[in-house]
Protein backbone atom coordinates (compact mmCIF):
# COMPACT_ATOMS: atom_id res chain seq x y z
CA UNK A 1 0.00 0.00 0.00
CA UNK A 2 1.22 3.48 -0.87
CA UNK A 3 0.01 6.68 0.75
CA UNK A 4 0.49 9.67 -1.55
CA UNK A 5 -0.81 12.60 0.43
CA UNK A 6 -2.95 13.67 3.35
CA UNK A 7 -5.10 16.77 3.82
CA UNK A 8 -7.14 18.26 6.67
CA UNK A 9 -9.82 20.85 5.95
CA UNK A 10 -11.52 22.80 8.73
CA UNK A 11 -15.15 23.89 8.99
CA UNK A 12 -14.38 27.14 7.17
CA UNK A 13 -13.44 25.06 4.12
CA UNK A 14 -9.82 26.02 4.56
CA UNK A 15 -6.97 23.58 4.15
CA UNK A 16 -5.17 23.55 7.51
CA UNK A 17 -2.74 20.73 6.92
CA UNK A 18 -1.04 19.22 3.87
CA UNK A 19 1.36 16.34 3.95
CA UNK A 20 2.84 14.67 0.93
CA UNK A 21 4.84 11.49 0.81
CA UNK A 22 6.73 11.70 -2.43
CA UNK A 23 7.25 8.56 -4.42
CA UNK A 24 10.85 7.80 -5.25
CA UNK A 25 10.64 8.76 -8.92
CA UNK A 26 9.71 12.37 -8.23
CA UNK A 27 11.57 12.92 -4.99
CA UNK A 28 12.78 16.49 -5.20
CA UNK A 29 12.92 17.11 -1.48
CA UNK A 30 13.68 14.89 1.50
CA UNK A 31 10.84 12.59 2.50
CA UNK A 32 10.69 13.38 6.16
CA UNK A 33 12.05 16.78 6.93
CA UNK A 34 13.06 17.54 10.49
CA UNK A 35 10.60 19.90 12.10
CA UNK A 36 11.69 22.27 14.81
CA UNK A 37 9.60 24.81 16.64
CA UNK A 38 10.91 27.67 14.51
CA UNK A 39 10.38 25.93 11.19
CA UNK A 40 7.04 24.43 12.15
CA UNK A 41 5.12 27.59 11.34
CA UNK A 42 6.52 27.77 7.83
CA UNK A 43 6.04 24.13 6.90
CA UNK A 44 2.65 24.55 5.27
CA UNK A 45 3.64 27.63 3.34
CA UNK A 46 6.88 26.13 2.07
CA UNK A 47 4.99 23.12 0.77
CA UNK A 48 2.19 25.28 -0.57
CA UNK A 49 4.48 27.62 -2.49
CA UNK A 50 6.35 24.84 -4.20
CA UNK A 51 6.06 25.61 -7.92
CA UNK A 52 4.42 23.00 -10.11
CA UNK A 53 7.10 20.75 -11.57
CA UNK A 54 6.70 19.19 -14.99
CA UNK A 55 3.08 20.23 -15.50
CA UNK A 56 1.93 18.72 -12.25
CA UNK A 57 -0.17 20.77 -9.88
CA UNK A 58 1.34 22.30 -6.79
CA UNK A 59 0.08 20.95 -3.49
CA UNK A 60 -1.91 24.13 -2.76
CA UNK A 61 -3.72 23.87 -6.07
CA UNK A 62 -4.23 20.18 -5.57
CA UNK A 63 -5.74 20.86 -2.14
CA UNK A 64 -8.25 23.25 -3.72
CA UNK A 65 -9.25 20.67 -6.30
CA UNK A 66 -9.53 17.96 -3.66
CA UNK A 67 -11.76 20.15 -1.54
CA UNK A 68 -13.98 20.96 -4.51
CA UNK A 69 -14.37 17.30 -5.30
CA UNK A 70 -15.13 16.12 -1.76
CA UNK A 71 -17.54 19.01 -1.21
CA UNK A 72 -19.50 18.21 -4.38
CA UNK A 73 -19.49 14.46 -3.85
CA UNK A 74 -20.54 14.83 -0.23
CA UNK A 75 -23.51 16.99 -1.24
CA UNK A 76 -24.35 14.62 -4.06
CA UNK A 77 -24.39 11.60 -1.74
CA UNK A 78 -26.47 13.45 0.85
CA UNK A 79 -28.97 14.40 -1.82
CA UNK A 80 -29.22 10.85 -3.14
CA UNK A 81 -29.37 8.97 0.16
CA UNK A 82 -30.53 11.43 2.77
CA UNK A 83 -28.56 13.53 5.26
CA UNK A 84 -27.38 10.61 7.40
CA UNK A 85 -25.44 8.99 4.58
CA UNK A 86 -21.79 9.88 4.15
CA UNK A 87 -19.35 9.55 1.32
CA UNK A 88 -16.49 7.15 2.10
CA UNK A 89 -14.11 6.96 -0.81
CA UNK A 90 -13.77 7.03 -4.56
CA UNK A 91 -11.36 5.34 -6.92
CA UNK A 92 -10.02 6.30 -10.32
CA UNK A 93 -7.65 4.36 -12.53
CA UNK A 94 -4.61 5.73 -10.71
CA UNK A 95 -5.46 6.57 -7.13
CA UNK A 96 -8.05 6.25 -4.40
CA UNK A 97 -9.32 9.05 -2.18
CA UNK A 98 -10.53 8.28 1.35
CA UNK A 99 -12.71 10.71 3.22
CA UNK A 100 -13.72 11.06 6.84
CA UNK A 101 -15.74 13.90 8.32
CA UNK A 102 -16.12 14.56 12.03
CA UNK A 103 -19.24 16.02 13.62
CA UNK A 104 -17.48 19.37 13.86
CA UNK A 105 -17.09 19.40 10.04
CA UNK A 106 -13.41 18.70 10.17
CA UNK A 107 -12.53 16.75 7.01
CA UNK A 108 -9.70 14.27 6.71
CA UNK A 109 -8.67 13.19 3.22
CA UNK A 110 -6.06 10.65 2.26
CA UNK A 111 -4.89 9.77 -1.23
CA UNK A 112 -3.55 6.25 -1.64
CA UNK A 113 -2.99 3.72 -4.39
CA UNK A 114 -6.03 1.86 -5.72
CA UNK A 115 -5.48 -1.48 -3.98
CA UNK A 116 -5.95 -0.02 -0.51
CA UNK A 117 -9.00 -1.15 1.44
CA UNK A 118 -11.29 1.34 3.16
CA UNK A 119 -9.37 3.67 5.46
CA UNK A 120 -12.35 5.13 7.30
CA UNK A 121 -11.31 3.66 10.64
CA UNK A 122 -7.69 4.70 10.10
CA UNK A 123 -8.72 8.30 9.46
CA UNK A 124 -10.89 8.14 12.56
CA UNK A 125 -7.88 6.91 14.51
CA UNK A 126 -5.82 9.82 13.20
CA UNK A 127 -8.51 12.18 14.45
CA UNK A 128 -8.88 10.57 17.88
CA UNK A 129 -5.30 9.61 18.64
CA UNK A 130 -3.32 12.33 16.90
CA UNK A 131 -5.44 15.38 16.13
CA UNK A 132 -7.30 15.49 19.43
CA UNK A 133 -4.23 14.55 21.46
CA UNK A 134 -1.64 16.81 19.91
CA UNK A 135 -3.60 19.68 18.38
CA UNK A 136 -6.83 20.10 20.33
CA UNK A 137 -5.28 19.37 23.72
CA UNK A 138 -2.24 21.53 23.05
CA UNK A 139 -2.63 24.64 25.23
CA UNK A 140 -0.47 26.70 22.85
CA UNK A 141 -2.57 25.85 19.82
CA UNK A 142 -5.22 28.39 18.74
CA UNK A 143 -8.90 27.40 18.50
CA UNK A 144 -9.10 28.19 14.81
CA UNK A 145 -6.20 27.04 12.71
CA UNK A 146 -6.06 29.79 10.11
CA UNK A 147 -3.23 29.05 7.70
CA UNK A 148 -2.48 25.77 9.41
CA UNK A 149 -1.27 27.41 12.59
CA UNK A 150 -1.04 25.00 15.50
CA UNK A 151 -1.66 21.85 13.48
CA UNK A 152 1.80 21.14 12.17
CA UNK A 153 3.58 20.69 15.46
CA UNK A 154 6.35 18.19 15.84
CA UNK A 155 4.43 15.53 17.76
CA UNK A 156 1.56 15.56 15.29
CA UNK A 157 3.88 15.26 12.31
CA UNK A 158 5.83 12.42 13.88
CA UNK A 159 2.59 10.71 14.84
CA UNK A 160 1.24 10.98 11.29
CA UNK A 161 4.50 9.63 9.90
CA UNK A 162 4.61 6.61 12.16
CA UNK A 163 0.88 5.99 11.70
CA UNK A 164 1.19 5.96 7.92
CA UNK A 165 4.05 3.49 8.25
CA UNK A 166 1.87 1.14 10.30
CA UNK A 167 -0.92 1.12 7.73
CA UNK A 168 1.59 0.53 4.94
CA UNK B 1 -38.11 -24.62 -7.63
CA UNK B 2 -38.95 -24.69 -11.30
CA UNK B 3 -39.17 -20.92 -11.38
CA UNK B 4 -35.85 -20.58 -9.66
CA UNK B 5 -34.23 -22.90 -12.14
CA UNK B 6 -35.73 -20.99 -15.02
CA UNK B 7 -34.40 -17.72 -13.70
CA UNK B 8 -30.91 -18.98 -12.96
CA UNK B 9 -30.64 -20.59 -16.37
CA UNK B 10 -31.14 -17.26 -18.11
CA UNK B 11 -27.78 -16.05 -19.27
CA UNK B 12 -28.59 -12.36 -19.45
CA UNK B 13 -30.38 -11.83 -16.18
CA UNK B 14 -28.39 -10.74 -13.16
CA UNK B 15 -27.59 -12.90 -10.19
CA UNK B 16 -30.50 -12.93 -7.76
CA UNK B 17 -28.42 -11.32 -5.04
CA UNK B 18 -27.56 -8.25 -7.12
CA UNK B 19 -29.57 -5.12 -6.37
CA UNK B 20 -29.22 -2.23 -8.78
CA UNK B 21 -30.90 0.97 -7.59
CA UNK B 22 -30.71 3.14 -10.67
CA UNK B 23 -29.09 3.66 -14.05
CA UNK B 24 -28.14 7.09 -15.39
CA UNK B 25 -26.65 7.94 -18.76
CA UNK B 26 -24.88 11.26 -19.36
CA UNK B 27 -23.95 12.62 -22.76
CA UNK B 28 -20.51 14.04 -23.44
CA UNK B 29 -21.58 17.57 -22.46
CA UNK B 30 -22.76 16.44 -19.02
CA UNK B 31 -26.44 16.45 -19.87
CA UNK B 32 -28.66 13.75 -18.48
CA UNK B 33 -30.09 11.68 -21.32
CA UNK B 34 -31.47 8.70 -19.42
CA UNK B 35 -32.52 8.08 -15.84
CA UNK B 36 -34.37 5.10 -14.48
CA UNK B 37 -34.94 3.72 -10.98
CA UNK B 38 -35.09 -0.06 -10.62
CA UNK B 39 -35.19 -0.72 -6.89
CA UNK B 40 -36.01 1.51 -3.94
CA UNK B 41 -32.89 2.59 -2.09
CA UNK B 42 -32.17 6.09 -3.29
CA UNK B 43 -34.19 9.19 -2.54
CA UNK B 44 -36.74 10.32 -5.10
CA UNK B 45 -35.47 13.44 -6.79
CA UNK B 46 -37.18 15.82 -9.16
CA UNK B 47 -36.08 15.74 -12.77
CA UNK B 48 -34.46 19.13 -12.28
CA UNK B 49 -32.40 17.76 -9.38
CA UNK B 50 -31.27 14.87 -11.55
CA UNK B 51 -30.10 17.32 -14.20
CA UNK B 52 -28.15 19.28 -11.57
CA UNK B 53 -26.68 16.04 -10.24
CA UNK B 54 -25.57 15.00 -13.72
CA UNK B 55 -23.95 18.35 -14.39
CA UNK B 56 -22.18 18.33 -11.02
CA UNK B 57 -20.92 14.83 -11.55
CA UNK B 58 -19.64 15.73 -14.99
CA UNK B 59 -17.54 18.51 -13.46
CA UNK B 60 -16.32 16.37 -10.58
CA UNK B 61 -15.33 13.64 -13.00
CA UNK B 62 -13.20 16.12 -14.94
CA UNK B 63 -11.51 17.39 -11.76
CA UNK B 64 -10.77 13.90 -10.43
CA UNK B 65 -8.77 13.18 -13.56
CA UNK B 66 -6.69 16.33 -12.89
CA UNK B 67 -5.74 15.31 -9.35
CA UNK B 68 -3.01 12.79 -10.00
CA UNK B 69 -0.66 12.01 -7.14
CA UNK B 70 1.24 9.57 -9.33
CA UNK B 71 3.45 10.61 -12.19
CA UNK B 72 1.02 9.77 -14.95
CA UNK B 73 0.11 12.95 -16.74
CA UNK B 74 -3.43 11.95 -17.60
CA UNK B 75 -5.46 9.93 -15.18
CA UNK B 76 -8.87 8.46 -15.82
CA UNK B 77 -11.64 10.12 -13.90
CA UNK B 78 -13.72 8.73 -11.07
CA UNK B 79 -14.57 5.06 -11.56
CA UNK B 80 -16.10 3.82 -8.31
CA UNK B 81 -17.73 5.91 -5.60
CA UNK B 82 -18.56 4.32 -2.26
CA UNK B 83 -20.81 5.62 0.47
CA UNK B 84 -22.47 4.04 3.51
CA UNK B 85 -25.61 3.09 1.59
CA UNK B 86 -24.65 2.59 -2.01
CA UNK B 87 -21.83 2.09 -4.46
CA UNK B 88 -21.73 3.83 -7.81
CA UNK B 89 -19.83 2.57 -10.85
CA UNK B 90 -19.07 5.07 -13.59
CA UNK B 91 -17.96 3.96 -17.03
CA UNK B 92 -16.92 6.50 -19.62
CA UNK B 93 -16.86 5.46 -23.24
CA UNK B 94 -14.24 6.72 -25.66
CA UNK B 95 -16.76 9.20 -27.04
CA UNK B 96 -17.37 10.70 -23.59
CA UNK B 97 -20.75 9.19 -22.79
CA UNK B 98 -20.93 8.18 -19.12
CA UNK B 99 -22.90 5.29 -17.68
CA UNK B 100 -23.62 5.46 -13.95
CA UNK B 101 -24.85 2.40 -12.10
CA UNK B 102 -26.02 2.79 -8.51
CA UNK B 103 -26.14 -0.46 -6.54
CA UNK B 104 -26.06 -1.92 -3.07
CA UNK B 105 -22.74 -1.54 -1.24
CA UNK B 106 -20.15 -4.29 -1.63
CA UNK B 107 -21.26 -5.34 -5.08
CA UNK B 108 -18.29 -6.88 -6.84
CA UNK B 109 -19.17 -7.41 -10.48
CA UNK B 110 -20.53 -4.00 -11.43
CA UNK B 111 -18.04 -3.86 -14.30
CA UNK B 112 -19.96 -6.64 -16.01
CA UNK B 113 -23.27 -4.84 -15.46
CA UNK B 114 -22.02 -1.55 -16.83
CA UNK B 115 -20.57 -3.25 -19.93
CA UNK B 116 -23.84 -5.02 -20.55
CA UNK B 117 -25.79 -1.77 -20.22
CA UNK B 118 -23.37 -0.22 -22.72
CA UNK B 119 -24.00 -3.14 -25.07
CA UNK B 120 -27.76 -2.65 -24.79
CA UNK B 121 -27.28 1.08 -25.41
CA UNK B 122 -25.27 0.33 -28.53
CA UNK B 123 -27.85 -2.17 -29.78
CA UNK B 124 -31.12 -0.42 -29.00
CA UNK B 125 -30.27 3.28 -28.89
CA UNK B 126 -27.39 3.88 -31.28
CA UNK B 127 -28.76 1.51 -33.91
CA UNK B 128 -32.16 3.17 -33.79
CA UNK B 129 -32.39 5.32 -36.94
CA UNK B 130 -34.78 7.75 -35.24
CA UNK B 131 -32.52 8.50 -32.30
CA UNK B 132 -30.94 11.93 -32.36
CA UNK B 133 -27.48 11.81 -30.90
CA UNK B 134 -26.89 13.53 -27.51
CA UNK B 135 -30.66 13.82 -26.98
CA UNK B 136 -32.73 12.12 -24.25
CA UNK B 137 -33.26 8.42 -24.86
CA UNK B 138 -36.86 7.39 -25.47
CA UNK B 139 -36.63 3.87 -26.74
CA UNK B 140 -39.06 1.18 -25.72
CA UNK B 141 -36.72 -1.59 -26.77
CA UNK B 142 -33.92 -0.24 -24.62
CA UNK B 143 -36.29 0.12 -21.64
CA UNK B 144 -37.59 -3.40 -22.06
CA UNK B 145 -34.21 -5.07 -22.40
CA UNK B 146 -32.75 -3.08 -19.54
CA UNK B 147 -35.62 -4.17 -17.29
CA UNK B 148 -35.23 -7.79 -18.23
CA UNK B 149 -31.50 -7.58 -17.51
CA UNK B 150 -31.73 -5.67 -14.23
CA UNK B 151 -34.76 -7.35 -12.74
CA UNK B 152 -36.46 -5.69 -9.80
CA UNK B 153 -35.17 -7.62 -6.84
CA UNK B 154 -38.03 -9.54 -5.26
Amino acid sequence: MVVYSFFIFDRHCECIYIRQWLNTASATQPLSRPVTASSAATVTTSVAEKPPSGGRLSMAEQAKLVFGVIFSLRNMVKKLCGPEDSFLCYRTGHYKLHYYETLSSLRFVMLTDIRTESLKSSLHQIYVNLYVEYVVKNPLSPVEHAGGEGVNNELFELGIDSFVRTID
Amino acid sequence: MFLFRLRSSRVFSLAVTMVVYAVLILNKAGGLIYQRDFNPGLQKLSSNDYLILAGTFHGVHAITSQISPTNETSSSGLEVLESENFVMRCFQTLTGTKFLIFAEPRQQNLDVVVRRVYELYADYVMKNPFYQIEMPIRSEGFDRHLTSYIKPHQ
